[in-house]
Order: structure tokens, then sequence, then C-alpha cells
């Protein structure tokens, strides 16, 4: 029992990290009814922004995160200007696929920058709280709580401001929008720039867990589009059950299949739950 | 017909120039591996054509990329043989690329040194063209048991990476402790995930007084993080493959501290070794790069020896340089200047003593036995 | 340069075949699908077990070996159907990733990532390099005869049905046509073509192993077609050849590149390729040859 319940806090914890380049990615879709799969290279490009950030300039965890976040959602932009802004008009596979090549683009461009060396961020090494025999690890906490920051600071933006209110339009209806007034083009970008500056944050997040290498954002990015699937495309509250769900599911799963089919297990489990809810859990597309 | 036939007329024409090549892998799984494979081979040719080649022919190297990727391999192996006419291929890191490329190399009378873990590697038909440079990883496991047996705890867990290693790896280290009476249990894990607390929460659960990590540097750097996160208080051991100075950097050495590794060595201190040291400025050095250092001298020293670039003659000459009675040599200046001389030689490397069985296959190896103090390697 | 050459070609003539299987399910169909390796990983572990372990001859191993990833792809559309574009894109990706993790651990099957190793090459009365030349004409007949049965598919009324299905499965539906039945046989006998190429992929190399879902692989696929003009089987081809091109000639770019380090060396390639693909589809957005379609021009509009 008492490894059920600490599978259950690990799978929370994991499912929340999840969720931010989830909700990243829904995000994007929910404005451009796109695909980007280039996400997996700008988890990259955080969790080195970050390193450079910590390791290279001396900076605290919290400014690597932010710089993550504003490096990650600028080369999001650029590049989706540069790369697949102009693919838009030919349909959204299209730019979907146009999107890996991409990936490989940026990924590759880490790579020439850094190398392919495995590195870890500056930060002490703390030994895990027990609390009657669940260990929780202090970084954990810490990663799960900016996790949660700024799952919430996203939520208020599109909430309770007007660029955000702006936004949400555009992603409900981009033609009315444009009557009202909205440039659809420069919510696009904001659109962009939120999503992979939340990629950004993730990579951080990861790095500060684990390490980083160029390989990264591909290490996890199947279980971030089976979250943002299984919460359903464009939805962002839909991107953090899901996230949650394949967190909870990566881990249980360990209690009664071999750990080297995990990953597997994800997506089968999405698969079973697609057949039920064509259109992910919260989707409404 | 004739077209494809002419390749071999070809290289037999360049015989006079001495042509070898590698097949790295600079991305994918291998990626943190290669680079440094490939600086070293090419440090090594630059000496020996700053002091005159071989015969005075100067020694031309070509690497290709083999991205850790079959596909990739067979075209890169083919260009290296079709056009820059290589005599050999070294490198070879993972069995999925030596697997395809060995009967292409037998098939064109190449030399394959490679440092390719799998079994069956060294079981195809590959007429003699086939060498490993690495110790049969059943070996290493059977060295980790035996370490694990004179530690003499109860239990003993493994935590494997899914790879061509893992399963021989598993067998020598279990048939080794089991029959002692030393509890033996190993999990094997996808290591291309990012989160491997289920992996570990499994292991410390089991409670075991030695913790085996038998994975690469990537996962097993946030492997070994959880573990300390955890408070793991026992023994932990890690292969040579794992414990590299990479994984040291990358954990710290707050975690580090007191970590073994036990790993196959040509002897601790070994002059090749200790040469390998100077020309690299590292102190610690990771099997590959002893393995690539071997590779080349021994490619370098075949073609001396025989006087001739080509696959066939290399193949000939790899044992003739491991003369037992000859003057003992740990790097290709010396050798190349004793065998201009007429002299026999004895070349014992930095991995490994180098002696072949017929199949390919390092006669035998000695392992020597680490321990983590200061972020440091340091004889345990 | 010869033999190499020769190595390359096969290799295209076996991604070709990817490629028109891809074309016959999304490109005419509409079903994306970016699961296409493990269908293809698929056709070669069963055609290298059958001939290994049965003992049964290569050739019969191949059609078999088709044939079981064609059954596969009929059971797979029973799944996939009710999701839209976007769903059976990131679904599809996820369920090659499944059959990877599979054919690594299911080690008593397919010897995990150790992969299965001196497969059975057909015995086709020379060995040596004639045996890779003979061996790339046959991968090369296998083109032109699929391509043949894809264009008389694509042309025959079940095209038109599938073309139909693509622009709106809605329509066709309420046009009386049986969506499903029409969906799982795109999937079937595109299976079996995907499957065919993974056969004689194993039999080729002698080798497989789970390296066969190399993500870049299914990239160039896709690129492949797009690049060649998505719905036509001569560009799924000719995109191959393009693709290939690329891919290999930064090879030979990197031997002329000095003052890198071997990892940038590698990155840089990398980097080149992925972005002449870019630039290639923001040049040719619909492809070097588009799709033939009929094109009804209205005489009243005609000035």
């Amino acid at each position: 029992m008492l490894q059920v319940f600490q599978l259950l806090v690990n799978g929370v914890m994991a499912g929340a990290i999840l969720a931010v380049p989830a909700i990243g990615f829904n995000i994007v879709f929910a404005v451009l009814q796109i695909s980007n799969f280039s996400i997996a290279a700008l988890i990259a490009v955080g969790a080195y922004a970050g390193y450079t950030a910590n390791v290279l300039l001396g900076l605290p965890p919290l400014l690597a995160i932010l710089a993550a976040f504003l490096i990650s959602g600028a080369a999001g932009v650029a590049s989706d200007r540069l790369a697949l802004r102009p693919l838009r008009g030919y349909g959204a596979i299209a730019v979907a696929i146009a999107s890996l090549a991409l990936n490989m683009v940026l990924e590759n461009i880490v790579r020439f920058i850094f190398g392919n060396d495995v590195r870890s961020l500056d930060v002490p090494m703390m030994r895990d709280w027990i609390f009657e025999g669940i260990h929780v690890g202090p970084q954990a906490v810490f990663n799960f709580l900016v996790a949660i920051a700024a799952m919430v600071a996203l939520f208020s933006l599109l909430s309770f401001t007007t660029v955000g209110r702006a936004m949400r339009a555009v992603a409900d209806n981009p033609t009315l929008a444009n009557i009202k007034g909205i440039d659809p083009e420069k919510m696009a970008r904001l659109a962009v720039f939120l999503g992979m500056g939340m990629a950004g944050i993730a990579g951080v997040l990861l790095a500060l867990d684990t390490a980083v290498d160029p390989t990264i954002g591909m290490r996890v990015v199947l279980s971030v589009f089976a979250a943002a699937v299984l919460g359903g495309l464009g939805s962002i509250p839909g991107a953090v059950v899901g996230g949650l769900l394949i967190g909870l599911a990566e881990q249980l799963s360990t209690l009664v299949v071999p750990v080297a089919y995990s990953s597997a297990i994800g997506f089968a489990a999405i698969i079973l739950a697609l057949l039920l809810f064509p259109r992910g859990i919260l989707g409404d597309r | 017909m004739t077209l494809a036939a002419s390749s071999g007329r070809a290289r037999a024409a360049m015989a006079g120039s001495i042509r070898i090549g590698a097949l790295l892998p600079l991305t994918g799984a291998g990626g943190p591996f290669g680079p440094s494979m490939a600086a070293l081979h090419k440090q090594i040719v630059d000496q020996v054509n700053a002091a005159g080649g071989i015969e005075g022919q100067r020694v031309e190297y070509s690497f290709e990329d083999d991205q850790t990727n079959p596909d990739a391999a067979v075209l890169g192996v083919r260009k290296l043989i079709d056009v820059n006419k290589v005599c050999a291929v070294m490198g070879l890191w993972s069995s999925g690329v030596a697997a395809p490329t060995l009967p292409i190399c037998a098939e064109n009378k190449v030399v394959m040194v490679a440092i390719a873990a799998s079994d069956s590697l060294a079981l195809q038909k590959h007429d003699g063209y086939f060498f490993r440079s690495n110790v049969d990883v059943g070996q290493q496991g059977e060295a980790i048991g035996n370490w694990a047996l004179k530690q003499g705890g109860k239990s003993l867990f493994g935590l494997l990476a899914q790879n061509p290693f893992s399963e021989p790896m598993r067998l020598g280290l279990v048939n080794t402790i089991q029959p002692k009476g030393m509890k033996a249990e190993t999990i094997v894990y996808d290591g291309r995930r990012t989160d491997f607390r289920a992996e570990v929460g499994q292991a410390l659960q089991a409670k075991p007084d030695i913790l085996f990590l038998g994975g690469y540097p990537q996962d097993s750097i946030i492997i070994m993080k959880e573990v300390f996160r955890a408070g793991y208080g026992g023994k932990i051991v890690g292969t040579g493959t794992c414990v590299t100075q990479q994984f040291l950097d990358g954990v710290g050495k707050q975690v580090s501290e007191g970590i073994y590794t036990v790993r196959p060595s040509s002897a601790v201190g070994s002059p090749a070794y200790k040469n390998l040291q100077k020309l690299t400025g590292k102190t610690d050095l990771d099997t590959n790069v002893c393995q690539s250092y071997d590779q080349i001298n021994l490619v370098l020293l075949a073609i001396a020896q025989a006087k001739q670039a080509t696959g066939t003659a290399v193949r000939d000459n790899m044992r003739k340089i491991g003369d037992p009675n000859g003057e003992k040599v740990d790097n290709v200046l010396d050798g190349l200047k004793l065998i201009a001389a007429g002299k026999s030689i004895n070349y014992e490397g930095a991995a490994s003593p180098c002696k072949f069985t017929p199949t390919g296959n390092l006669v035998s190896a000695i392992f020597e036995t680490l321990r983590v103090a200061d972020g440091k390697l340091t004889p345990g | 340069m010869i033999s190499y050459l020769v190595a390359l070609l096969t290799f295209g003539a076996i991604y070709a075949l990817l490629a028109l299987g891809l074309n016959l399910m999304w490109g005419i169909a509409g079903m994306v699908n970016l699961g296409i390796l493990g269908y293809y990983a698929l056709g070669g572990y069963s055609s290298a077990l059958l001939t290994m372990h049965l003992g049964i001859p290569v050739w019969l191993g191949v059609i078999a070996g088709a044939l079981i990833t064609a059954l596969f792809g009929a059971a797979t559309c029973i799944g996939l159907v009710k999701l839209r574009d976007d769903y059976l894109a990131i679904v599809t990706l996820g369920f090659a990733e499944v059959m990877r993790n599979i054919a690594e651990n299911f080690v008593s099957l397919t010897n995990g990532t150790d992969g299965l190793a001196q497969i059975p090459r057909p015995r086709l009365g020379v060995t040596g390099s004639d045996f890779n030349v003979v061996y790339l004409v046959i991968c090369v007949m296998v083109v032109l005869v699929v391509l043949a049965a894809m264009e008389r598919l694509r042309a025959a009324p079940f095209g038109r049905v599938l073309r139909a299905l693509r622009a709106d499965p809605m329509v066709a539906a309420s046009a009386g046509k049986n969506v499903l039945g029409f969906q799982v046989r795109t999937l079937a006998v595109g299976g079996f073509v995907l499957g065919l190429g993974g056969a004689l992929y194993a039999h080729y190399l002698t080798y497989i192993s789970p390296e066969v879902f190399q993500p870049q692989l299914m990239i160039y696929v896709f690129l492949a077609l797009i690049l060649g003009g998505r719905g036509n089987n001569y560009g799924a081809v000719l995109g191959t050849v393009l693709v290939l091109a690329i891919v290999e000639g930064t090879r030979f770019l990197a031997d002329l590149v000095h003052g890198l380090d071997a990892v940038q060396i590698g990155a840089l390639r990398a980097f080149v390729i992925g972005v002449a693909f870019i630039v290639v589809l923001q040049k040719r957005p619909h492809g070097l040859l588009p799709e033939p379609r009929r094109i009804y021009t209205d005489p009243a509009a005609r000035s």
C-alpha cells in the first residue's frame, strides 16, 4: 500500500512537469490549429538556456527558469516565422511534418554549440524528506511548485487580461475575432511565444531534476504528446488533466508490468482512452 | 556485374597509399562517445604523419557518422570502402552498427576492429576479418560478481539499461554470485527516458547491500541522483561504460563519493594507459577512448608489419604484432621504429593486452577496481 | 563508388516502397500515419523470423511478412478511424513507439536490442558484389510493380472513393459508401506495401533490430512524399530519390568542412538536411509532381 502511495506521489509530481509543455503544445494548437512537433527541441533549448544562466553565469534557478522561458519563447517565435508560417496555407499536416524537420534543425543547433556531453545544473543535492515512509524530494517539490506557478500565471493571463481574452477569442473563432479588430497574426505570435516558453520552463525543470543533453526533449516528448492528446488537443485544462493521468499511468503501471515497458504503457492507455473519447477527455474541437 | 567487381581491383592498385577509416556514432544513442574517439584517431594519425608516415607513405584517415543506426552505418561503410578505399574500419561502437556492416567488411576483405559487445558478432562467418577490442561482456559481469562476493553482502540489485550488453552482463553477474549464496535481482529499464523513480524505488525496496549500475552515463546520472536523494546507504558499483568522467561530472562530487567501478584494464597504470593519459591530457580515460587507442595502433602497426595496406595483410599481421617474444610496445611511434629496424614487437594496449582468439575476441582480460574519492577515480 | 551507389539505390528502392505505402494511406485516402515504421518493422521481423526458424524460402517469407503486415494494418484501422487528423498523427506516432518498445523487450521472440543477425539472403546464384546488383534489380522491379499497381488502384473506382473520403468522410458515407470497409482495405493494402519494404530490408541487411524505428526515417519518408507531390505515386518515388540525394549529399559535404570537431560536423550535417527540407517545402509546397486531378473548366467562365 505504501508503495502505491509512493507511486501516486511520484506520478502527480511527474505529471505536473509533463503538463507544462503539454499546455504549451495545446495553446499553440488552440490558436493556430497546428501540431508543432519542434516543441521537443525547444525543451532542449530551454534546458541549455537554463544551464547557461545557472552554471555559466551563476544565476539562481528561478532566474534560470525565467531566462529559459524568454529564450525558448523567442526561439519558438523566430523559428515559426522563418520555417512554419510560410507553409500554413498548405494544411495542418504539412506544417506538422515541417515542424519535425524544424525540430531536427533546432536540436542540432544546440548540439553544435554545446556538444553531446551530459551536464548537470549547479544546485545542491538534497536528501528526500520522508513522511510516514513516503519519500518526497525537496528538488521535486520545488519543481512541482514552479510548474504550478507557471500554470497559474498562464491561466491568469488568459482569463483576466485583455490580451488573454483576445487570444481565446481567436482560438474560438478567428474570423469573428478578426471582425472585432483583433490581429490574429499578433495573437498567433503570442501563443507561440507563451507555448514554447512553457516548453523552455519544462526544459529547466527536467534539467534540475535530472541532467541536460541535446536529446532531453526527445526523451519526454512522447509523454507530452500523449498528455496533450489525452486531455484534448487545444484544451489547456485538458493538458493538465492529461499530464497528470499520463504521469500516474506511467508510475502505477510499474506495479503490474516490467518497468522497461512503461513508455509503451502510457501510449497504449491513450489509444484505449481515445476509443472512448475520440476528441480527448476535455477536448471540444 | 563487372562494374561492381571493379572496386576490389581498384583497392589493390592503391596498395601504396595507406587509407584507414572509422565508423563512429556522432549522433544518436552513441553520440556522447564517438567524438572523443574520432579526435584520438586523428591525433595519432597526425603523429604518425608528422614522424614521416609508414614506410614513407602518409596515412589518410576518414570517418563516417553512423548515427548509431544500421542504415546510416551500411551506407557509411560502403562509402569508406568504395570511395575512401580503406583497408580497415575501426570504431563500431554499437552492435546495431557492427552486425549489418561486418558481412560487408568480410565480403570486401576489409578488417573490422569493433567495440560492439554482442556475442553473435564473433560467431558470424567473417573469414578472420573481425577483431574486437572490447572485453567480453560476460567476463565483465563475472568480474563485478567476484568483487561483490569479496564485499561480503547478502544481496545485490542490478539496474541495467536495455541494450545489447544487458543480457550477457546479467548472466555473467548472476551466475557468479548466485551459486555462492548471494541473492541477485535485476531489472532492465528503458534508458531513453528521463524519469527513473519507479526503477530506483523497486531497487531500493529490495534493500540490497550492493547496488549495481549497468547503464550508459546519460541514464545512470539520473538514476544515481535519485539513489542519492532516496538516502541509499549501501555500496554502489558501476560498469566501466557507466562510471566515466562524464558520469562523475554529471552527478557531482557529493553524490559520486564512494562509488566503485570494476572495469577492464590492461593493468592499472600500464605504459600504454599512461601514454594515452599524456596524449589526451586527461587522468581518467573511459574504455571507449582506450579501445580507440588500441584499435588505431593495432591497425597501423599491422600495416607496417605487412608493409602493405590491404585488409588481408592487416588481418594476417594483427597477431604477429603481439609476439610474446617481441619487444614490448605501448605506442605506435616506437612500434613503427622497431618494425622498420626489423625487430619483432609485442603491442600491449591501454584497454587490454590485445591478444586475439581465432574468432577475433580478446583472449583474456584484466580488471581493475576503482573507487571515487573527491570526484576522481582512485585505486580502490 | 559503384557499390556505394548500389547500396544507396537499394535503400532508395526500399524507402520508395515506404513512400508508396504512405501515399495510399495518407496521400490518397487522407489517413495520416506517423506509425509507418511500425508496419515496416513488422514486415521485416515477420519475414526474418519465418525464414530463420521455419526455414521457408526467402521469397515466401517476404510475401508472408507483407501479408501479416496487411492483416495487422486492417486490424489497426478499427482503433483509428474515429480519430481526426491531428489526433491520428500523434496516436500513430505513439503506436510506433509501442511497437519499438515491444521489439526491444520481447527478447525471446525478437532477440531484443541485439537484433536478429544472420537473416538468410535469397539464393540468387551469385555472390559478393554481384549479389548486391541483382538484389538492387529485384528491389527496383518490386517498386515498379507496386507503382503500377498503385496507379491502377488510384485511377480505379476504389481510388476515387478514397479521394472522396479524404475530402469529406461524411459526404462519402451519405453517398452510400461503406467508409470503414474502404479504410480497412486501404490500411491493409498500404500495410502490405510497407511490410514488403521491411521484409526486403531485413533480407538485404541480413539484420534487423529495434533501430529500424529511427525517427529520421519516418520524417524522410513524409518529406519525400510532400516533396514529390502528395497523392501522386510517381511523385512518391521521385521524392524518395531527392530526399536521399539531399541526405547522402551532405555526407560528402562534411568531408569539405575543416576546423570543426566531430560532433559539430555531425550536427552541421543534420542541420543542413533539416534546413534543405524546409526550404524545399516552402518553395514547392505542392511538390514537384502535384496530384493529377481532373479539372473541369466552366465554359461560361472563359471569356
